[in-house]
């Protein structure tokens, strides 16, 4: 009687098969789990194998047939002779047919022992059989193994290296030991949350980041952008915020400390000549930065053009790539209440970023007439985040500070 | 709780110990002597002509292959010409798909392709798949040079052996793509080898520390999200 060995389900959306290459050849013994042949699936290689141990009765299926899943590709014969001896041996090295009834090709051995075997890189026709008639077990083999000096191992590549350093970094908490507990929401990351996650590990691990943290009184901006509000809302149809006078300083202080303005290549600090501001926004998906090209060379009305027309295409998913590359600094604007101030995360491959605190009214000590006074003004912390490796604390102060300078006097061009 | 998958790196692997490895790894799986794992290495310069290439469509005779320090090995089976060199990341994810639950070849092929995707994307370089190709290539359409042919970063084949899979993918990184051209034919088509750092150059960007950075953090990556898409309790595929 003959079993029949079809075409297994390779998965859901796996509906045929091409026969690529025949393991075996009719009137060849195969054992159970033995390869038989390639079948090629879209893309993907699959070595189906025995279901039975039997002689190979007829080939069904031909090298380069397309067959459907189910169909048959081979007829095995439990009960059948071999007439060919296993490919895998070399004819003339065929010691004759043990004389028994068992169809066990030769040399004999079991599954087991063939693997053992194989793995030990011990060849079976040296080993002696002590199973029934003859046939080779495993602990034949091991004891083959133990008698005989090994042979040279195979070369093999080096170990793999302490985990220390190639691993994935640790990216669940599953790898710190956490079970899930019943209620607990596992939310899976979306693209845009993983390329954000690793690029926020990337940038930790690739920049020492130092902050530092400026106190700015705002009041000569307020009362500029009170004076302008209207106007510029009937000019241009947009209201006037803080943020276009924030990012223009910065990019003024940038233009005179270009170690700010700079990336890390190559075990070298390139000072960029163009200045390309990044101004963080978050939107429904997650935080994305667009950038204001050239914004040295904006007024303020066109840095505030700029950036709402920015924030108004994140937020309406209408950003095109080239609008979040080339960045060269950030200015983050996170503007919750509540937000004394925080440090941000860099941006690679710059060289620092800016975030703003709260803005709020508080009680601060002026001289006035020669006088200290407590008087009220509206102020904002505002923390630089940046690279030791390019930048060292003087120069990174004295560009904070600068950009202090530069607010406080509310010399602004509107 | 499902042991998380190994990723190992195994570095320079000449190309016949690197398949050697490979079905020692697939051996010691379906024995069930190891768990699940990923071996990621580069192999020196080699070419592998399949049981079909016809030596005289290369370029290059075998001899002058040799001549400049390019191994050539025959696979013994059908299939294309491939070129392995440095800088290009190749991976063999050595999984039970039986024991993960995902006896679906195409989920496994198709989790390969979502996780070289996620790795070179989180570079800013923009992938996709291209129907009826295999491989991973550059999203041209959202990328910094969107005209010219299809450009190819990875190269994905996997086989599997009692639900157990090897083969797997390779990642164009810092590799010299000049080695490509030199003996693959042109006659293969429309389609441009490229690669992580040649991507980020037309965008005029470049990596700290050079080509051995940029393949420590493409390989770093490339690990982090074959864990994701290939380790126990993966995400479904969208």
């Amino acid at each position: 009687m003959s079993i029949e060995v079809e075409l297994p389900s390779l998965g859901e959306s796996v509906f045929e098969g091409t026969v690529s290459r025949w393991l075996v050849a009719e009137g060849e013994w195969v054992e159970v789990d033995q390869p038989l042949v390639e079948v090629t699936t879209d893309k993907v290689d699959a070595e189906i194998p025995a279901s039975h141990a039997g002689v190979v009765e007829a080939i069904v299926a031909a090298e380069g047939d397309v067959i459907e899943v189910g169909a048959v590709l081979v007829r095995l014969d439990p009960d059948g002779k071999p007439t060919t001896a296993p490919a895998a041996a070399e004819p003339a090295a065929v010691p004759p047919p043990v004389a028994t009834s068992a169809p066990d090709p030769a040399p004999s051995a079991t599954p087991v022992a063939r693997r053992v075997a194989e793995e030990a890189s011990i060849d079976l026709r040296e080993v002696e059989g002590t199973g029934s008639a003859g046939r080779v077990t495993k602990e034949d083999v091991l004891r083959h193994q133990t008698a005989t000096p090994m042979e040279p191992p195979p070369v093999m590549p080096p170990p793999p290296v302490a985990p220390a350093r190639t691993p994935a970094p640790p990216r669940s908490a599953s790898q710190f030991g956490y079970e899930l507990q019943p209620g607990d929401r596992v939310i899976p990351m979306t693209p845009m949350r993983r390329i954000i996650s690793e690029h926020m590990v990337f940038s930790k691990r690739t920049s020492p980041h130092v902050g530092t943290v400026a106190e700015v009184d705002l009041s000569r901006v307020v009362r500029l952008r009170n004076e302008h509000k209207r106007s510029f809302q009937e000019g241009y149809g947009k209201p006037l915020t803080f943020l276009p006078f924030i990012v223009n300083a910065t990019v003024r202080a940038l233009r005179e400390y270009p170690a700010l303005n700079a990336s890390v290549i190559d075990d070298a600090i390139v000072e960029k000549q163009d200045i390309h501001l990044g101004v963080a926004t978050e939107t429904e998906k997650g935080l994305v930065v667009p950038v204001v090209r050239h914004a040295d060379r904006l007024s303020l009305a066109g840095t505030a053009m700029a950036i709402d027309d920015l924030a108004t295409r994140a937020r309406t998913k209408k950003l095109s790539a080239d609008d979040l590359k080339g960045g060269t600094f950030t200015v983050s604007n996170p503007g919750r209440q509540g937000n004394l101030y925080g440090f941000a995360i860099i941006n690679q491959p710059q060289a620092g970023i800016l975030r703003m605190g709260e803005i709020a009214k508080r009680a601060v000590v002026r001289t006035l007439d020669g006088e200290d006074a407590i008087v009220i003004r509206t102020m904002m912390y505002m923390a630089l985040s940046y690279d030791h490796r390019a930048v060292d604390g003087a120069p990174a102060n004295a560009f904070l500070y600068r950009i202090r300078e530069l607010l406080e006097a509310g010399d602004f061009d509107l | 709780m499902a042991r998380a998958l190994d990723i190992e790196w195994h570095g320079a692997v000449r190309y016949a110990d690197g398949l050697a490895l490979q079905d020692r790894a697939v051996a010691q799986r379906i024995a069930g002597d190891r768990y699940d794992r990923v071996l990621l290495l580069e192999h020196p310069a080699v070419v592998t002509l399949g049981r079909s290439t016809d030596p005289a469509n290369l370029r290059l005779t075998r001899d002058e292959m040799r001549d400049k320090g390019i191994d050539v090995f025959e696979v013994g089976r059908g299939g294309d010409v491939t070129y392995h060199a440095p800088g290009q990341l190749v991976g063999y994810p050595v999984l039970d798909l039986d024991g993960l639950g995902r006896r679906d070849v195409h989920d496994h092929l198709r989790r390969i392709e979502a996780a070289l995707i996620d790795a070179v994307e989180s570079f800013g370089i923009p992938c996709r798949r291209v129907e009826g190709r295999t491989g991973v290539f550059v999203d041209r359409a959202r990328s910094a040079d969107p005209g010219g042919p299809d450009r190819k970063i990875a190269s994905i084949g996997v086989g599997v052996r009692k639900w157990v899979t090897f083969h797997g993918f390779a990642l164009n990184v810092s590799i010299d793509l000049a080695g490509f051209d030199a003996i693959v034919p042109c006659g293969l088509g429309d389609v441009e080898m490229t690669s992580v750092g040649r991507e980020l150059e037309r965008e005029g960007r470049t990596v700290a520390g050079g080509a051995a950075a940029l393949d420590e953090i493409v390989r770093e990556a490339t690990g982090a999200a074959l864990s994701r898409w290939l380790g126990p309790g993966a995400p479904a595929l969208g």
